[in-house]
């Protein structure tokens, strides 16, 4: 077996082992938190540093910032913003699962940055980060799992109501409209770029 | 009780569509009813408009499977129609030299083709012209090749190379170029499988049952039925099994859930099929599946290819342009792949590292990272098909469930398959890294973003897991589709595909279905079929 092997059968043993969990947060189903556990801060704190953003008091769909959770780093809209923690609580997500194992191990990295991760700046969370999903790490894929729901929120839209630009903060920094319910008029050069090897498209 | 039914065809996609349509066709001719043809899908029975543009997570839960495995990341569909509601729609028949290779991995018995001895592109190519007019497959002009498909083109051709366009499965009047495939096209202007096979065997009479998962398959001694298929009932609100469970007693059965279900399926059943070949579960590929993507400036664009600019990656017809430059010539097998210009999803933004250093620094999420997304909208995502070989293996014992583990109503699934790419898989994949690479940095018009390690393979067209062969000591069925050891039990589809093909898969895979349907037909009446 490769290193590499050991540690996707250790996420897969992870993740089994979490199904329970994970079933029973479908039957509870999540009410909309009023106020911000300190795990959840937390979260936001990581998403913040896998797609860095602008500080804002609410989300794109209103739900509650923890002030200290954003860094600022970047200027546009980040994952917080685009509503990471609410599809990473979503039932059909189920990142609730896999939660408890991802923030005791962000801990631990970063006590050795000298805080607690929520209390850290940006460039010491991006140090603990950067150990957490370090190849060395036998839990690096669940870390894996929780950076995939940054993304999941910022570039795939993935609670965006509309799917337009409007309430996916992500597709506004990309550049991306998002629904296109006419399409696009003009999508071509309108000429011929290549030569071409084929006569019908395939080879032979 | 337990219902009878002439055939069961569990899958919707282009293994079971064809079979369907066809079997219901030779029904017809011989003046028979073919509502004792039925179709098991455990998805959404959907219709041609059932489809949004929306990526929100209840709609991918409707249409997507996406399968976390050990090595390996596989997108695929759920629902009536399969993987053609989703799909990009290139069309295209595989090259010679797929059908004659014999590169494999090296624990992969004797020296051969990889192929069984009937099929080759010559005996395989009437069976893609018929795929292609039942899927009205056309070319683009060069007027409807995307933006993103034209700039691919004019790197191709300023760095000396052929770019050919790609035919496509979509009524290229119709289509508004919306790039919205990816979730199911909401103008009703690509072909999927509920637009022709599906449809017609429908108004035939088919008898389509969605929402019924199979689970497992034991011989019945009644003849002529040979088997009962247990399938699992699902509820159409929560996408999840209610519990109950359905039988079917039948005389004939073809699997048709695809590469990631079919060898689980058998798996489970292997106590109740004690002769299935060892094969059954092995040999699962990715088709070479190989993304990269390039960063365009686009002031270079205008310099440089002489082109009005570039920021338009979000509009057009997701594929359409490929070169074959890095094919057609080459003699060494296992060395070959095309390069193809693709728009999966705007979620494969995370696929990709910034392309920046210092090493240390995270490249695949963090701050660069968010600054190479913010000129997302100038870039342009790259698939190369390589010749790899077929480097997974499922687990002994499958998931309790479906093909892999499902932890809830979503649309993750925990694969129970390992991926480890063999030294051929990752030298051809660094190949084409080297050549798309060469490409898109040539006169600094590009930046080439690579695949992040991160994420091993991550692939849209997952093939094999119950490879045809020429005998049961090298695969799990015949040529012909049959599971050899089992008369009137037939794989069709994706999972019976022994290579990497170098081009989207999906013509071949209607293609072999066509040629498994036809023999089927064939031998209907002698498997108990009202057929003449
Ligand atoms: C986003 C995307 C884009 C793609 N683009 C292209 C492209 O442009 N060109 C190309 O050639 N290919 C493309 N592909 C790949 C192509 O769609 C697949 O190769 C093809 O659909 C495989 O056909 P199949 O019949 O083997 O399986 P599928 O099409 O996957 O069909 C299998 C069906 O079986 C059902 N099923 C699964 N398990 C069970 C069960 N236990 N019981 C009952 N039913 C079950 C599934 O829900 C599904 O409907 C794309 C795929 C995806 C996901
Ligand atoms: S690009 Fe064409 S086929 Fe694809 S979703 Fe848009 S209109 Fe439909």
């Amino acid at each position: 077996m490769t290193r590499r092997e050991v540690l996707r059968g250790g996420l897969l043993g992870a993740i089994a082992a979490a199904l329970p969990a994970a079933a029973a947060w479908e039957r509870t189903a999540p009410a909309q938190a009023l106020a911000l556990a300190p795990a959840d801060a937390t979260l936001q704190a990581f998403f913040d540093t896998v797609v860095p953003g602008r500080r804002v008091a609410r989300t794109v769909s209103g739900a509650v910032v923890h002030p200290g959770a954003i860094a600022g780093a970047d200027p546009d809209p980040g994952a917080v913003e685009a509503d990471a923690l609410a599809l990473a609580q979503h039932p059909r997500i189920g990142f609730d699962a896999l939660a408890p194992a991802s923030l005791a191990d962000l801990e631990l990295r970063a006590a050795e940055q000298g805080g607690p991760f929520l209390a850290l700046a940006f460039d010491a969370r991006t140090r603990a980060c950067v150990q957490g999903l370090d190849f060395g790490n036998p839990l690096r894929t669940v870390w894996e799992a929780a950076a995939a729901v940054a993304f999941t929120a910022f570039c795939g839209g993935a609670i965006s109501r509309t799917q337009t630009r409007a309430d996916a903060p992500g597709w506004a920094v990309m550049g991306l409209p998002g629904r296109a319910p006419h399409g696009y008029p003009d999508a071509s050069y309108g000429r011929r770029l290549a030569r071409e090897r084929t006569r019908k498209g395939y080879l032979a | 009780m337990t219902r009878r039914a002439d055939v069961v065809i569990a899958g919707s996609g282009f293994g079971g569509a064809i079979a369907a349509r066809r079997l219901a066709d030779a029904y017809a001719r011989a003046g028979e009813d073919p509502a004792r043809i039925v179709v098991l899908e455990r998805g959404e029975g959907f219709a041609v408009d059932s489809f949004e543009q929306s990526m929100h997570i209840d709609h991918l839960s409707r249409v997507y499977r996406l399968i976390q495995g050990q090595g390996m990341q596989v997108v695929t569909a759920t629902g009536l129609g399969g993987g053609s509601n989703l799909y990009l729609a290139a069309s295209l028949r595989a090259p010679r030299e797929v059908f004659e290779r014999r590169d494999r991995r090296p624990d992969d018995g004797p020296d051969r083709r990889m192929w069984p001895k009937a099929i080759s592109r010559a005996t395989l190519d009437p069976y893609y012209a018929r795929a292609e007019r039942a899927l009205r497959v056309r070319r683009p002009s060069w007027d409807q090749v995307s933006r993103s498909g034209g700039v691919w083109a004019a790197l191709c051709d300023a760095a000396g190379h052929t770019c050919d366009r790609v035919p496509l499965a979509i009524d290229l009047d119709r289509c508004v170029d919306a790039k919205w495939c990816h979730t199911g096209c909401a103008f009703g202007a690509k072909n999927s499988l509920l637009t022709n096979h599906l449809a017609i065997a429908r108004r035939r009479g088919v008898t389509v049952e969605p929402l019924r998962e199979v689970q497992s398959v034991r011989q019945s001694s009644a003849r002529p039925y040979r088997y009962v298929v247990t399938a699992a009932v699902v509820d159409a609100a929560t996408g999840r099994p209610t519990g109950g469970l359905e039988e079917l007693e039948c005389k004939v059965l073809v699997l048709a859930t695809g590469a990631m279900n079919d060898a689980p399926i058998l798996l489970r059943s292997r106590a109740a099929l004690p002769s299935l070949s060892e094969h059954v579960g092995r040999h699962l590929g990715s088709n070479g599946d190989h993304l990269a993507a390039v960063e365009l400036d686009p002031g270079r664009v205008r310099d440089v290819l002489g082109l009005p600019g570039y920021a338009e990656f979000h509009e057009g017809k997701p594929i359409t342009t490929m070169t074959y430059d890095f094919w057609a010539g080459r003699r060494r097998d296992g060395t070959r792949f095309t390069l193809q210009e693709i728009f999966l999803s705007p979620l494969t933004g995370i696929l990709y590292d910034d392309g920046r250093g210092p090493p240390g620094d995270p490249s695949w999420w963090g701050l660069q990272k968010k600054r190479s997304l913010a000129r997302w909208s100038h870039r342009i995502e790259l698939l190369a098909m390589v010749e790899d070989t077929h480097d997974g293996t499922f687990l002994p014992v499958p998931a309790p469930h479906g093909g892999a583990v499902r932890p809830n109503g979503g649309p993750v699934e925990i694969g129970t398959f390992t991926y480890e790419l063999s030294d051929q898989s990752r030298a051809v994949r660094a190949a084409a890294d080297a050549a798309m690479r060469a490409i898109a940095e040539r006169s600094g018009v590009g930046r080439f973003l690579p695949m992040t390690e991160t994420e091993g393979v991550y692939c849209a067209h997952p093939l094999g897991g119950c490879r045809m062969a020429d005998s049961p000591d090298l695969g799990v069925t015949a040529d012909d589709g049959e599971v050899f050891g089992y008369e009137g039990l037939y794989c069709s589809g994706s999972s019976v595909v022994p290579t990497s093909l170098g081009v989207n898969p999906s013509l071949t895979i209607a293609a072999v279905a066509e040629r498994i349907a036809s023999g089927l037909v064939r031998r209907g009446a002698d498997l108990g079929l009202p057929l003449k």
